[in-house]
């Protein structure tokens, strides 16, 4: 059984900007996902939606969501309705695609988000599995295409074996680590790590400090 | 991790501890939390229920953008006022509270969700009735809530609580089956009353599709919220007087999985079915979203 569901505060919860938890609050933590990885402003955002997303993102206000999202909106913030307005007088371009076909990550609930600029480009797919929590099957990035099992928190480490085994220890005095996997590329080494826990603010700061291309999901 | 209601309910029994103390428990176990932080962020999700509860009956009401829903708690308000309702005034009182709720939701004003946003109203409107009706403390109401949760991720971590996967059951019927079995504990009943309540609760609303009008949560989940709440209170009713359910919590919870994963996607929250499909409710998205949309 896969726990995706690991805190009271996934089931009562979030507080959040109506009227969808999976479309709407759960749109956002995808976007977020992707602002966590790019780490940067985008010029470009390209957003492919599939099944149910494809079918009723408007009337969810799923588009607003993902681009509060991607601008790191948390989903009880009230600029995430007027998200796309905001981004848009960033002079980034947005567009928004319905995708006919079946997910290819396979959920109904299926968003695909491409982000570029001019030093760099990520897709990340995810998906949102009710109640305003998110998977996140996908990620291209810096050469690598990671493909992690899911559920979250997830922890991407880039640098060599050296990075490798400090973050492992440090993630030993912190939580379990259900899953570890190696990615290379031109660029060198990848470690994902699936953790059992959310870190804490303060236990996340303290990770960056030693490898500041890590990213937590 | 408690993994499914009879490992939850065996806790219960033999450590002779609630059901919203062994969730804590969990709780600051798996977030590393202490008891004072969780307390406190369980009560500011109370705090926004409430505002929601009373915000959608206020005044003239609240309106979503489409029109399709809103001002229709306000309508129940009145209409308990005089006096005269035929469910009784617990009754209507909850399906005010429920009402109340999503209409704000739908109006894009600000929800706990609760397990999801589209079945948001059905755990206030229990647990807003229950504070007047059993004179519940603060602390009563946000213990109520720990026992709802712990039931909850029983149900989503065993099935799911998505329309989009597994219908609206896995959202009204989940949170319905929360706050029944949460009801039960904070009216004085037994762990095994709870998952009865909860069993009897999923039950009662197996197979119901999520066929959202043009795809908005509006029509007919407002008034599913209804349902939901009317069936956790019913639900908790039974099993306190000592009902049954016969098929055990944890294999309803299998079943509704099952049931969830066996509905066509026309009835999986793609607005294509059920009564999105109607020739009134094919017009509606028409109107909101333009026609040649309307085919998509």
């Amino acid at each position: 059984m896969t726990v995706n569901y690991k805190s009271v505060f996934d089931i009562i919860g979030p507080i959040m900007i109506g009227p969808s938890s999976s479309h709407t609050a759960g749109a956002c933590a995808i976007g977020r996902a992707a602002n966590s990885i790019f780490k940067d402003k985008p010029t470009d955002i390209v957003i492919h939606y599939y099944e149910s997303f494809a079918q009723t993102h408007k009337g969810h206000g799923t588009d607003y969501a993902i681009i509060s999202g991607i601008l790191g909106f948390d989903p009880d913030d009230s600029r995430v309705p007027y998200a796309i307005g905001l981004a848009q007088k960033q002079g980034i371009n947005i567009t928004f695609i319905e995708e006919p076909e079946d997910s290819p990550i396979n959920h109904p609930n299926t968003a695909i988000i491409d982000l570029k600029n001019d030093s760099k480009q990520i897709t990340v797919a995810g998906c949102s599995i009710g109640g305003g929590t998110i998977e996140i099957r996908e990620i291209k990035m810096d050469g690598f295409d990671i493909k992690p099992k899911g559920p979250l928190p997830i922890l991407l480490v880039q640098g060599g074996e050296d990075d490798h085994q400090n973050v492992t220890d440090q993630l030993a005095n912190l939580t379990k680590v259900n899953d570890q996997q190696q990615y290379q590329s031109g660029k060198g080494n990848l470690y994902e790590y699936d953790l059992d826990r959310r870190l804490k603010a303060h236990e996340i700061d303290e990770l960056v400090k030693n490898n500041n291309k890590l990213v937590y999901l | 991790m408690y993994m499914s209601v009879a490992e939850l309910v065996d806790a219960a029994k033999t450590t002779k501890k609630p059901i919203y103390e062994l969730m804590i428990e969990q709780e600051m176990e798996t977030s590393q939390s202490s008891r004072e932080d969780i307390i406190k962020t369980m009560g500011r999700n109370l705090d926004v229920m409430e505002a929601a509860v009373k915000k959608g009956a206020e005044g003239d009401g609240v309106f979503s953008t489409t029109g399709l829903t809103g001002g229709e708690a306000v309508k129940l308000r009145d209409y308990r006022a005089t006096g005269k309702t035929l469910s009784g005034d617990i009754m209507m009182q909850a399906v005010q509270n429920a009402i109340s709720t999503n209409e704000v939701n739908a109006s894009m004003g600000v929800v706990c969700a609760t397990p999801t946003a589209g079945s948001t109203g059905t755990l206030p409107g229990v647990i807003f009735t229950l504070r007047d009706r059993l004179n519940l403390t603060r602390e009563q109401m946000i213990q109520f809530l720990f026992t709802a949760g712990a039931f909850g991720m029983v149900i989503a971590n065993n099935a799911g609580i998505a329309g989009a996967t597994g219908g609206c059951q896995a959202e009204v019927g989940s949170a319905s089956a929360m706050g029944a079995a949460a009801a039960v504990e904070i009216a004085g009943g037994t762990p095994d009353q709870c998952s009865e309540a909860l069993a009897m609760a999923i039950s009662n609303l197996m197979g119901l599709v999520c066929d959202p009008v043009a795809g908005l949560v509006e029509l007919p989940c407002v008034k599913r919220n209804a349902i939901g709440v009317g069936n956790a209170m019913i639900a908790a009713d039974m099993a306190l007087a000592g009902l049954t359910n016969k098929i055990p919590a944890d294999e309803v919870i299998a079943a509704m999985d099952k049931v969830g994963k066996g509905l066509p996607k026309a009835l999986r929250e793609t607005g294509l079915g059920g009564l999105a499909a109607t020739p009134t409710g094919i017009r509606m998205k028409e109107k909101i979203f333009g026609k040649s949309r309307a085919k998509a």
